[in-house]
């Protein structure tokens, strides 16, 4: 303070500097709230929020979504895996249900949980990254409690998210007669981040995977080890198993989809799925009961503006909808003041 | 012997350090005094080391550290700190480390910086060369091994190394010349006196040889008092005491002029001087602003608390189901499940039923303590969570825009005065903003209003009015000299008096001679006389023997006690000056005793009227005081000069009644004042003066805009009511429709206080009754309005508290009164009854914000007690402005002070508080809701970087700029029309319905970022291909959405576009963009997570995204621009409507000003106008007043100024 009350005594000695900042002179643009202004404003902005929202309305439309909760179906299935004392007793399922119309273009395969809390604090730290990177298998920091085995080998993917990976396998089947049921080709490639399945997991290098994870054990909850997720595809193996990179990219909220598989479209289904019988094979492994949970197949198509709903679409129309009413209630206040201000004046 | 040894040793050791005694005793040189005389306890005495410096090198850090942590918000962000460092919190302690490590770093950084500084002003000064006489010899060493009792010889243009007692000087008469330039920025020459006694000791042999003692008070911080006395013995006799005074201490800091060289004896050393004392700061002012920001901040931290306690509680609740507590995926780790023991024993307990469970076992239970401690750790985790809420970064941005804003103050060019090449200072910025909410002027008026600029107009004796040609009609006419006699020509014995009263005026003061060059010997000749510089504190003086030298009499100087005049003819007349009785303001006079060539003993007395008056026994008083009352109406300021003839026997009483009296250790001034009293009786009256003081420039046009401002504008003065009265109408305070009430000494005198005050209070009453609120619309003019005069008495009679305990009856009633009045002048104010004043209306109901302007030292109490202090740097020395908040060269500086500084720095900080919360709700209240989801598993969701930069970086330039910048009316639409103050008045922009408003507003902003961005995630696949977002894209989402929300919010409210805006506004959006790219845009090799990786890029390449944003951003700014929108339409305040009216580019405002202007601007035409005949008070007309040129014409410029001019 004082040292300011020096310096500025100093300045005081000669006539401040005329320069525009000084003088707060500074040329400006000034904003002005006039009624044409404001009014052109809500108008344009109405507009244009009602023609995306009438755009995104009709592309919405065009989606085709079927959801099928399948924990009440396979109840027996469910029931089984109440207790974790079944857990290498198998229990397949199968869900017959028909399309009524085609869905065109690219088909995707979700399951969805619901009531599945991928979200808590302690379980989004359950991971460890640079396990995933390939870098130190041994590292195991964040892991508690499914960081060691009980014999104190560290467990590779440790943590919690990646010991709870959905373990349920589902199999579309076309049935096409009575007689002739095909299973629907499905991909399981590009359905992770491209940056996930090529930068972010690596296998920790070496000649093969097996030999790579020696040392480590299988997470509690699996049957399998990680090496051995996909036998017949190198590159979807370990941690880069492409469902596996799914699962570990933690959803936003307790209910979520996550993408399973894609449509391979090929013979009967270069059109997309065609209308018909089908049923879903599902080998259920994932227990939701347990946490008073559900979960469903989803299969969808998208378009430029994502999924199906008509959330966006309808918020939009409606924000519109309030701009434009709000526009003209304001051009009726302006216009009748306007009116009593002349008049006022004539007085 | 022994036995007393032990004793000093006791009292230097346990009676504390010392000041124990009220006096300290020195012995000069060091000489013991001879054995006989009283045993002193020697006392100890720092050295003269000068410490400025708060820190050493060793103790800055903790030291520092510890202050800044009495702040309180530090205190509150070190505990969040803490507390995320102890517990297993969600966000990591960086969040919150960070920045307040930079704080206070940066904090710490400056003030070493300065502490630097300090310290090498310090050693510079402890270290410059000092010469002491030591031996007999002169030696020279450092000045900080100046002790108490060391005799220092000081050169000219030396300053003095610490407080001297004034021995002896080169020159002959033992006086000497000093400035205090740079203590009190009087710049004028100060003369002070050596002790008698000493005052011949020349040489270092002599000095050597005194063997004195010295006497007198402990250190006390007044630069103007000084009490002691010396013992000086020679020979082995009795001592010779002598008084000592301020006329005979030499300060630290002050510089000798004019003498060759002078010897003194240190009293005051180091950190004693008087100098070092008044180093000591003042009270800290606090803004409203910054009142309420603080109320603001609680109900925060209470928002704060209650979400951390409802999340906690929540938590409970939802965790009492098992299967929720520990789903099979999520296992707890050993040392959790250890906590939780009693959770699993009780899994359909109520959480809240729980913790009140726990709190009635009390710590008997250990179970039920560790669940308790877990429910509290919980507690905590939510409050570090939710603790963004209360950003460091708004304290740092308050004090970055208070510092740089203040400096738009010191860089007006309009505020700098190129007469006295004076700027505007600004002592303190924390008060920018108060100047936008000031309530009540209270204006000092001489030198604050009036220049301060005494033109000797005429002087009256025994009737006779004698009028200098030089000022004759206004003009200044080159070369004449002699009287205009008015009166027809006095007699024989008249001309006797005549001269009497000119000689009185003559040698009746404490004005210096400048003498430039050292020309000795009188100058003879008239013509060199004239060019005479005088230099006295008071101006009215230098006016008084300025005026007397037109007339004849020219005073030549003060040599050896004698003061030399000139007299008509020529004649070199020499008085011998036996005693100054001084000037002060409660007496309100001051004398002198002078011995003529002849012999005869003259007391000649010059006083106000009030003072002198009641004295006098002789003299055509009706006659002199109907003169000066006349003059008082016409704004002069008056003096009346009387004297008496002394016989010496009366003399010699009169000398050692003043003798006892200025011996005195204690009650020295009640001493000498009833000296004084005694002594200034039975005076003969000669006749009176008058003086004009002219408004300033531009005194009135301020007045007027501040009151049409609704700033309630008080004069406090020390003059008699005429005077000042008349100044107020001069000045537009009174017009001529203000019924003006009294609340004298003389009106009370003829009723009782209590009936005279419920009779104003009727009156003021009746019409306030019918006044409505229209008061308020600019045009105050054709109201009726009352103005309240007041004088020190009766304000004295009304604050005293009276026997029966009623005391706050006559005050609330008072106040009441002035509440009512637009307009109050209090005359015939003490210093401290000012201070008075403003205590008690800043006190009062409804505590309104007061500033207090004044240029004097007589108003340094009422600038220190006012909410706003403001100095004039003015003729009467700087005290008031080195005392004060801010400084300005003119009074009418305060029109762009309040009006447009004020103003601005008001909405600049009001938007700047309000925004920052509204900011940070928006950006933790979507967190809140999170919770909800996240099974109150304290999970973020935000990313660390964006916590932590949020506040920093993304959303801190636009704000901080905006607060520099904004200029919401242009800074000439502010000036011209000065009725926008109302619009900000009370603190209109941060009331509580403004802050409810602007939470809510970011309430419903979190609420649609966050629904909006929660629909989209249930609901849709936000991706064309199919692929999912997981949590941290959801974070990242409704982060930009709000990024974007809040910046363009600022855009929105931004009036002032300049290129500045834009850079900071679309730069930060630009800048948050370019950080998410880099921040998801690489594997960060020193972060142990990798959630972020290409979050941002994924979410920008999804066509869904995009639309959800613009979406969101649309719908949450659309309520605010609306509710703006409309309000405008229908409610415009004054403010909107010139901002509406410039943009359809006629301005109908300024037009109404004008003509209220003109209508207002001429109350002297009609005056006294028709209500001022119901009032006791007659007021003469002006008509009849001879001199109409003193009519101050306000100068013009401004267009209420030019349009009157042609009326009168």
């Amino acid at each position: 303070m004082t040292k300011m009350k020096k310096t500025s005594q100093i300045c005081q000695s000669k006539l401040p500097d005329n320069t525009a900042l000084k003088q707060q002179q500074l040329p400006a643009y000034r904003l002005q709230l006039s009624a044409t202004g404001v009014l052109s404003g809500f108008f344009a902005t109405g507009a244009f929020c009602l023609g995306v929202g009438i755009i995104l309305i009709l592309s919405a439309k065009s989606i085709k979504e079927i959801e099928i909760k399948y924990t009440k179906i396979c109840a027996n299935c469910a029931e089984l895996r109440e207790d974790a004392i079944n857990f290498d007793k198998e229990c397949t399922c199968s869900i017959p249900f028909y399309l009524s119309e085609t869905m065109q273009g690219n088909v995707y395969l979700y399951y969805k949980l619901y009531g599945f809390y991928q979200n808590l604090y302690r379980y989004i730290l359950s991971r460890s990254n640079s396990q995933l990177v390939g870098t130190d298998l041994k590292d195991v920091g964040n892991c508690a409690p499914f960081s060691k085995s009980h014999n104190g080998t560290p467990i590779a993917p440790c943590g919690a998210i990646a010991n709870s990976i959905f373990n349920d396998t589902i199999i579309l089947s076309y049935n096409l007669n009575s007689s002739i049921h095909m299973e629907v080709p499905m991909l399981r490639s590009g359905i992770t981040w491209w940056t996930d399945k090529y930068v972010k997991f690596r296998n920790p290098s070496a000649i093969n995977l097996s030999s790579a994870f020696t040392g480590t054990a299988k997470p509690p909850y699996w049957s399998k080890p990680v090496y051995e997720l996909d036998l017949e595809d190198t590159e979807n193996n370990g941690f880069l198993n492409d469902d596996f990179i799914v699962w570990m990219r933690t959803a936003a909220f307790p209910t979520f989809k996550k993408l399973y598989r894609r449509l391979n479209r090929v013979q009967y289904f270069i059109e997309g799925l065609p209308a018909g019988n089908y049923s879903f094979n599902i080998t259920y492994n994932f227990p939701v009961t347990r946490f008073k949970g559900e979960k469903s197949v989803v299969l969808s198509t998208l378009t430029w503006s994502g999924g199906s709903s008509l959330f966006l679409g309808l918020t939009y129309t409606v924000t519109g909808a309030v701009t434009w009413l709000a526009a003209f209630s304001m051009m009726a206040i302006h216009l009748m003041l306007k009116e009593k201000r002349t008049l006022f004046i004539q007085r | 012997m022994d036995c007393s040894l032990v004793r000093t040793l006791v009292h230097r050791y346990c009676a504390g350090e010392e000041n124990c005694v009220d006096s300290r005793t020195i012995y000069v040189g060091h000489r013991e005094p001879p054995p006989g005389a009283e045993a002193y306890i020697p006392q100890r005495h720092p050295d003269n080391r000068i410490v400025s410096s708060k820190y050493t090198f060793w103790n800055f850090i903790p030291k520092n550290l510890f202050e800044q942590f009495r702040r309180i918000a530090n205190f509150y962000f070190l505990i969040i700190f803490l507390v995320q460092l102890i517990i297993d919190t969600p966000t990591s302690p960086v969040t919150s480390g960070l920045p307040l490590f930079f704080v206070i770093t940066v904090t710490a950084i400056k003030q070493g910086y300065e502490d630097w500084l300090r310290h090498k002003a310090d050693n510079a000064m402890n270290q410059c060369p000092v010469h002491f006489i030591q031996h007999g010899k002169l030696v020279r060493k450092q000045s900080r091994k100046l002790r108490v009792g060391d005799i220092v010889m000081v050169k000219e243009d030396e300053t003095f190394p610490c407080d001297l007692i004034f021995l002896s000087s080169s020159r002959g008469d033992g006086t000497c010349h000093v400035t205090t330039a740079s203590l009190d920025g009087e710049s004028s020459h100060k003369t002070h006196y050596a002790v008698q006694d000493t005052k011949g000791f020349h040489t270092e042999e002599d000095i050597d040889g005194l063997h004195a003692t010295i006497e007198c008070e402990q250190p006390q911080p007044d630069l103007y008092k000084f009490v002691g006395r010396i013992n000086v013995y020679s020979d082995r006799n009795d001592p010779v005491v002598r008084p000592l005074g301020s006329e005979n201490l030499l300060l630290r800091g002050a510089t000798l002029k004019n003498t060759e060289k002078i010897f003194g004896v240190a009293i005051y050393t180091g950190m004693e001087t008087k100098m070092a004392l008044n180093y000591q700061s003042k009270s800290q002012k606090r803004s409203a602003v910054e009142k309420s920001m603080n109320v603001f901040l609680i109900v925060y931290l209470c928002i704060l608390v209650s979400k951390a306690l409802i999340n906690t509680i929540l938590k409970y609740v939802w965790q009492s189901e098992p299967f929720r507590d520990e789903p099979w995926y999520n296992h707890k780790t050993e040392s959790e499940r250890q906590r939780n023991l009693i959770t699993l024993a009780r899994p359909e307990g109520n959480a809240k039923c729980q913790i009140f469970v726990v709190l009635v076992m009390g710590r008997g239970n250990h179970a039920g303590l560790s669940q308790f401690l877990r429910a509290f750790t919980d507690f905590l985790a939510f409050m570090v969570l939710f603790n963004y809420i209360i950003p460091v970064s708004m304290y740092v941005t308050v004090e970055m825009q208070k510092f740089l804003g203040s400096y738009f103050i010191t860089w007006d060019e309009d505020m700098f005065d190129e007469d006295t090449g004076e700027g505007p200072l600004v002592n303190t910025s924390d008060l920018n903003e108060e100047l936008g909410q000031v309530e009540y002027v209270f204006t000092d008026k001489t030198g604050t209003l009036t220049e301060n600029n005494m033109e000797f107009k005429e002087c009256c004796i025994e009737g006779h009015v004698y009028v200098p040609h030089a000022v004759c009609n206004g003009q200044v006419l080159p070369n004449a000299s002699g009287i205009d006699m008015i009166d027809s020509s006095p007699g024989a014995g008249a001309r006797e008096r005549e001269e009497l009263f000119f000689r009185a005026l003559c040698l009746c003061h404490t004005i210096q001679v400048k003498d430039d060059d050292d020309v000795d010997g009188p100058r003879k000749s008239p013509d060199s006389g004239k060019s005479c510089v005088y230099i006295s504190s008071s101006p009215d003086e230098v006016a008084l023997v300025e005026g007397i030298q037109r007339l004849g009499f020219t005073y030549l100087r003060l040599k050896e006690n004698y003061m030399e005049i000139l007299n008509r003819e020529n004649g070199v007349e020499r008085f011998e000056l036996l005693e100054i009785l001084s000037f002060d303001s409660v007496r309100r006079r001051m004398s002198v005793i002078v011995r003529s060539a002849t012999g005869e003993i003259y007391l000649f007395c010059k006083g106000a009227d009030s003072s002198i008056f009641p004295r006098v026994i002789e003299g055509k008083v009706d006659q002199i005081r109907s003169r000066v009352e006349r003059n008082a109406v016409e704004g002069l300021r008056t003096l009346c000069v009387a004297y008496k003839r002394l016989i010496p026997e009366e003399y010699e009483g009169v000398c050692t009644l003043l003798q006892a009296a200025k011996v005195a250790l204690q009650d020295r001034e009640k001493k000498l004042a009833e000296a004084y009293e005694q002594i200034e009786k039975d005076l003969i009256l000669l006749g009176a003066t008058a003086v004009e003081d002219r408004l300033q420039e531009k005194a009135a046009d301020t007045i007027e805009a501040l009151q049409k401002a609704g700033i309630k504008v008080w004069v406090l003065t020390g003059d008699k009511m005429e005077t000042a009265a008349a100044t107020c109408y001069a000045c537009k305070l009174f017009r001529r429709n203000t019924q003006l009430l009294e609340l004298t000494t003389k009106k009370i005198e003829e009723q009782s206080l209590h009936d005279v005050l419920f009779e104003l209070s009727k009156t003021v009453l009746r019409h306030s009754g019918s006044l409505t609120r229209d008061n308020f619309s600019g045009l105050s003019a054709d109201m009726q309005d009352h103005g309240l005069i007041i004088d020190g008495a009766a304000l004295s009679l009304i604050m005293k508290p009276r026997e029966d305990g009623s005391c706050g009856n006559y005050r609330e009633l008072f106040l009441e009164i002035c509440r009512n009045c637009s307009a109050v002048l209090c005359c015939r104010m003490a210093p401290l009854q000012k201070a008075q004043i403003v205590k008690l209306i800043k006190l009062s109901k409804e505590h309104p914000i007061t500033l207090a302007i004044g240029d004097g030292a007589n108003d340094v109490s009422m600038i220190l007690e006012a909410h706003v202090g403001i100095g004039v740097i003015g003729k009467e020395g700087r005290q008031a402005a080195r005392n004060s908040d801010y400084a300005i060269p003119k009074f009418k500086h305060l029109k762009k002070m309040l009006l447009v500084h004020g103003h601005l720095y008001y909405i600049r900080i009001s938007e700047l508080v309000q925004y920052f919360f509204y900011k940070n709700v928006c950006f933790i209240f979507p967190q809140f809701l999170y919770q909800f989801f996240c099974g109150f598993s304290q999970q973020t969701l935000y990313d660390t970087a964006y916590l932590t930069l949020y506040n920093i970086s993304f959303t801190s330039l636009p704000i901080l700029l905006y607060s520099l910048m904004e200029q919401h009316v242009s800074i000439d639409t502010l000036r011209r029309d000065p009725s926008l103050y109302r619009d900000i008045a009370k603190n209109a922009l941060l009331r509580w319905r403004v802050f409810i408003y602007w939470t809510f507003l970011g309430v419903f902003d979190a609420l649609v970022f966050f629904f909006g961005a929660y629909f989209m995630f249930e609901n849709t696949t936000v991706t064309s291909n199919g692929q999912i977002f997981g949590n941290w894209t959801f974070g990242t989402l409704v982060f930009t959405v709000m990024v974007f929300t809040v910046t363009l919010k600022l855009a929105l409210d931004t009036h002032y576009w300049t290129w500045i805006n834009h850079f900071v506004i679309w730069g930060s959006l630009l800048f948050y963009v370019v950080f998410s790219l880099l921040w998801g845009g690489i594997i960060w090799p020193f972060l142990s997570y990798q959630r972020m990786y290409f979050v941002f890029i994924q979410m920008l390449s999804s066509g869904p995204a995009w639309l959800v944003i613009i979406l969101l951003i649309t719908v949450s700014l659309l309520p605010d621009v609306l509710k703006k929108v409309l309000c405008r339409q229908l409610w415009p305040s004054a403010t909107e409507k010139v901002q509406s009216t410039r943009v359809h580019g006629q301005s109908r405002l300024p037009e109404l000003t004008l003509l209220a202007c003109r209508r207002s601007s001429s109350p002297w035409a009609t005056w006294p106008g028709p209500h001022a005949k119901q009032e006791p008070l007659s007021w003469p007309p002006l008509s009849s007043l001879p001199h109409s040129h003193s009519v101050p014409v306000p100068h013009g410029g401004t267009t209420g100024g030019q349009a009157i001019s042609p009326d009168l």
